[in-house]
């Protein structure tokens, strides 16, 4: 199936990108994300809780990028399987100046298998492009409130010094990626103030309407086991 | 013999399961099924630009949603032309979820499956469809001026012409003494079982197995449907139908939407689901009948013979035509009626409108026939100061005719010929019955009342029993008892009684040895449907020649056993014995734990058939070459043609000229359908059908606006009679058996029906002095007709200077 959709953020290309590039920012404002682990290069995976409608549940799902051209597109590559089903999504996003801030656009292109394939188009898309909405919905108020939503003042410092210091942290990227994995929570948000380097910035693009996809399928795949 | 049980009025043996609620019906099954709900059109002609489902997606409990985008393979085809014609040039039929397009109000857009109805109704209403409305085509009228199209690729709406003639009729009319041309219509009625359709659907992955209940008419051909489309191999597709609440004919159409989603769902959601039709989705979503213009020219002589007949009518088929021109067909041939006309010309045009489908409704056509031919000859009769009883008698065919060949094909493309019948005898019966020639005496005496009285009469051949075949199974178990199976459906009409009838008396067993099972294709899976009056003439010699099949191999076996001459051998209360000599005789069970060698003994009676039981010809294998095991046997009839029935019904009415109110006083009806099984099912069947053909003549229409919304579509708008609106109904019998079948019997589920519409449209004409051209007519239509100054008058009025109590 395709699912392909956009959204306004106010903030610059290079803005968003660092926004939605936070893997702490991302931890936060992901419907639904309890954990995000970065497991290698340009790897990670996640877990989310998802819940509408009968599509309910938490999931494991892992994601990797290519194709990053900062601050302007990257592709991202979704996989998430388990009982009774599976999916695979590969997402390109594209970032685009607009007198607002910035237009961001995804298109996602996902194999879903299993009985999750049965429930039909329209609802799946549905219930996936609201949960992209919720998900965009947050990084704007990230964007425009200045202080994250519901983090430590740590974190907040982090994503501002993200934006700042992006050529340093480009700089720094070999160093970052010999680094231990890296897990970002709701729940411990001061994680991210240790993070800065593009490898862990790279994460953001879990951020992307295609791990809420994959959210969506995956936590409905789950949830159709009640 | 005391098991001749055939022709005797039995009581129905499953009223005592379905008056105590014991029946199982569709919503009975499956309380553990995903309950699915439908969004249908609010439009009669409209294309869809968009479907919202988000306001749906906060309902607790939604399951699925489906449109026309997840339909593949050939369910994203249209539905089959179940019954294709090479005079049905246009055919159309709709999705199974409507693919861009919605040509009726209560077409299917959105299938949704929650875990609950309510919950599905609830998600239902949130799902927004954005519509670009189209103009509406409403009524034969509108649809034969084609100033509007339902279809765009059919300018004319017209999808059929059927035309069938017997000779030259423009000559024959030009050299007739007198002639006569007038139009008249009949309106939209519908068959409205108590029970609306419904379909359960269960999907065992493991051996990738479907099991589906259909409240439906034809199980086998419902599971052929499903497999086809769903790409199933037909071995793992099984198709029962439960207890069935009413038919009439809406549930011979197949595969309804709804017989193909719900499967589809089940598969796809791994889990039973279940769709339960509700009155309002009956009336907008399944199918209607009746609504014809007529336009008839007739030629006759001075003694009312009639020359030629010339007809011309335009039939309203709906928005598609998923059952072909069978009703057009039936109408064309059926109009003939017991008469012989020289000549005889017919051109149906089946024409496209904005409404719900038009498909067989108890008569099937049958009733629009009879009431152009008729009225036709009340006409004639009126135009020469003739008695209308007299006029018809005059154009009967008489009984040294038959077989008679009208020279017509028939609904199953085999010829018009009418195996047997006296119509001079219904005639003469009905006149005597209903006491036609004292009628004068009865408008007198209702005048004296302050009431118009008028009687009508009409009368009708049915061809019943239409093939191709129907099958059945008769197998005789060691415990005695009896299992008869045939593939065709029940619907009420009590065949588990008539069925049994004939298979104890054909076998020679007791009625309560007999279990009768149908509509079950695990059971039986060849057969065609419940449908044209068929069953007893279909199914009912298909069991008898099944039951003779195992008579035979009984007495074989016995005669062994007996030592005697199976000449000699006859079989009673399921006694096989040598005629005339006591004692010398086998149960019917012991012939059956015989028929079958066995090895192991698993009781007492099994030791019987063991092979150290006796002495054995070592000569011969246990079970001789070209024979079985068991004591069973399965049979088919598949008939010539159809078989004709036919009747005669007369109606008295009384009109209140204060209130113009219409009520039927007296009913008589003389039927013929060979020789009876049941005479009390017969008549019932009979007082069934009075009652929907005086629904047809007084009550039932379907109210549709122009914009193609059905303004009664509840059963607080919608009339149907109650008991205090159904006439007493006087019966007489005549029997013409029918040298077609075995049992020599004729069908008998639709005639009651025919009639009705023509026979009170003649009363009312009678009573009023007025010429009655519209069925069904209502009080008010009557009060506006008898103070229109240029409604037309009937000759027989102004001779007579009919007081019709109108104030001057």
């Amino acid at each position: 199936m395709n699912l392909d959709g956009s959204a306004v953020l106010h903030g610059s290309p290079e803005q968003v990108w660092t926004v939605i590039t936070d893997p702490a920012v991302l931890a936060r404002t992901i419907p639904g994300c309890e954990t995000l682990q970065r497991t290698g290069e340009d790897e990670y995976r996640m877990d989310v809780a998802v819940g509408v409608g009968a599509i309910r549940g938490t999931y494991a799902g892992e994601v990797k990028l290519t194709d990053q051209q900062r601050p302007t597109s990257y592709v991202m590559h979704a996989t998430g399987a388990g009982a009774p089903g599976n999916v695979r999504a590969k997402v390109t996003i594209n970032l685009e100046p607009t007198d607002e801030g910035t237009t961001l656009t995804y298109s996602a292109d996902a194999v879903v298998g299993g009985p999750v394939a049965g429930v039909g188009q329209r609802m799946m898309t549905g219930v996936a492009k609201r949960m992209a909405g919720q998900f965009f919905a947050a990084v704007d108020k990230e964007l425009t409130s200045g202080a994250p939503v519901e983090a430590a003042p740590a974190a907040a410092r982090a994503s501002s010094a993200a934006v700042s210091a992006t050529d340093a942290a480009a700089a720094s990227a070999p160093a970052a990626a010999a680094a231990e994995p890296q897990v970002f929570t709701r729940r411990a948000p001061a994680a991210a103030a240790t993070t800065s380097d593009v490898q862990t910035l790279a994460v953001g693009a879990l951020g992307g309407a295609g791990l809420t996809l994959l959210g969506v399928l995956v936590g409905w795949l789950l949830g159709r086991r009640r | 013999m005391t098991t001749k049980l055939f022709g005797e009025p039995v009581r129905r043996r499953e009223d005592a399961r379905l008056i105590i609620g014991k029946g199982r019906y569709l919503d009975d099954i499956g309380a553990g099924a995903l309950a699915a709900a439908f969004v249908r059109s609010p439009h009669a002609h409209a294309r869809i630009t968009d479907v919202d489902v988000e306001a749906a997606l906060d309902v607790e409990g939604l399951v699925a949603i489906y449109t026309y985008e997840d339909l593949t393979g050939p369910m994203a085809e249209p539905l089959p032309v179940l019954i294709p014609h090479p005079q049905l040039h246009a055919p159309r039929t709709g999705y199974a979820l409507a693919n861009g397009m919605v040509n009726h109000v209560g077409e299917p857009v959105v299938m949704v499956v929650a875990t609950d109805r309510y919950l599905a109704e609830d998600a239902a209403e949130r799902i927004v469809v954005t519509y670009e409305e189209l103009p509406v085509v409403v009524g034969v009228d509108a649809a034969r001026e084609a100033r509007a199209v339902v279809h765009e690729d059919i300018p004319d709406n017209v999808a059929a012409r059927h035309h069938q003639e017997t000779g030259d009729v423009e000559p024959t009319l030009a050299a007739s003494p007198h002639t006569l041309s007038f139009t008249q219509y009949i309106e939209r009625s519908a068959c409205m079982p108590l029970e609306g359709k419904g379909v359960h659907a269960r999907w065992d992955p493991d051996d990738a197995s479907l099991r589906v209940h259909s409240s439906t008419q034809a199980s086998t051909s419902v599971r052929a449907a499903i497999a086809a489309k769903l790409e199933l191999s037909l071995d793992r597709v099984e198709v029962v139908a439960p207890d069935v609440g009413g038919g009439f004919g809406v549930k011979i159409v197949h595969p309804w939407p709804e017989e193909l989603l719900v499967p589809m769902a089940a598969i796809r959601l791994g889990h039973e689901v279940k769709w339960a039709e509700d009155r309002r989705e009956h009336f907008i979503s399944s199918a209607h009948e009746r609504q014809q213009r007529q336009e008839i020219t007739v030629g006759y002589d001075d003694d009312g013979r009639i020359t030629a007949l010339d007809v011309h009518v335009w039939h309203d088929n709906g928005a598609y035509t998923p059952y072909g021109i069978i009703v057009p067909i039936v109408t064309a041939t059926q109009l003939v009626g017991p008469y012989a006309l020289p000549v005889y010309r017919v051109v149906v045009e089946s024409v496209y409108t904005n409404t719900v489908i038009v498909t067989p409704y108890r008569g099937a056509g049958r009733p629009q026939g009879c009431y152009a031919m008729e009225r036709t000859m009340d006409r004639v009769a009126d135009a020469l100061g003739l008695d209308r009883a007299e006029v018809r008698r005059r154009n009967l065919i008489t009984p040294d005719q038959f077989p008679y060949d009208h020279h017509l094909t028939f609904q199953d493309g085999r010829p018009v010929i009418y195996d047997s019948g006296d119509y001079p005898g219904l005639l003469d019966k009905l006149v005597a019955l209903v006491g036609w020639d004292e009628a004068a005496a009865l408008r007198a005496d209702a005048q004296a009342r302050g009431k118009l009285l008028g009687v009508g009469m009409a009368l009708y051949v049915e061809g019943t029993g239409p093939g191709p075949y129907e099958g059945g199974h008769v197998q005789v178990l060691g415990s005695g008892k009896v299992l008869v199976s045939t593939g065709l459906t029940s619907q009420g009409q009590g065949h588990e009684t008539v069925f049994a009838q004939i298979v104890a008396s054909e076998l020679g067993v007791s009625m309560d040895d007999v279990e009768v099972h149908t509509g079950d294709t695990r059971r039986f899976g060849y057969a065609v449907g419940t449908f044209a009056s068929r069953a007893a003439v279909m199914s009912g010699n298909a069991v008898a020649l099944a039951a003779r099949g195992v008579r035979e191999k009984a007495i074989r076996i016995a005669a062994e056993v007996l030592e005697a001459n199976p000449e000699d051998l006859e079989i009673d209360e399921g006694l096989v014995q040598v005629k005339g000599t006591p004692g010398a005789s086998i149960p019917l069970r012991t012939v059956a734990v015989l028929s079958n060698p066995l090895r192991y003994a698993f009781d007492e009676a099994a030791k019987q058939a063991t092979q150290f039981a006796g002495p054995g010809d070592d000569s011969k294998p246990p079970v001789a070459p070209g024979d079985a095991p068991g004591l069973e046997h399965r049979d088919y009839y598949s008939p010539i043609r159809s078989t004709f029935a036919s009747g005669a019904h007369a109606a008295v009415v009384e009109i209140d000229p204060q209130t113009w109110e219409i009520d039927v006083v007296r009913y008589a009806v003389v039927h013929d359908c060979g020789n009876v099984v049941n005479p009390m099912i017969v008549e019932g069947q009979v007082h069934g059908g009075v009652a929907q053909g005086v629904g047809g003549a007084l009550y039932e229409r379907m109210a549709y606006d122009a914009d193609g919304q059905l303004q009664n579509a509840s059963f607080m708008d919608f009339l149907m009679p109650y008991a205090s609106e159904v006439p007493d109904v006087v019966i007489d019998h005549q029997e013409t058996p029918s040298p077609l079948n075995p049992l020599g019997i004729k069908g008998a589920g639709e005639a009651g029906v025919i009639p009705g519409t023509a026979a009170i449209a003649s009363a009312i004409e009678d009573a009023t002095g007025r010429r009655i051209a519209s069925m069904p007519i209502s009080p008010t239509e009557l009060y506006d007709l008898m103070r229109d100054e240029t409604a037309e008058r009937t000759a027989a009025s102004q001779q007579t200077s009919l007081q019709t109590g109108v104030p001057a």
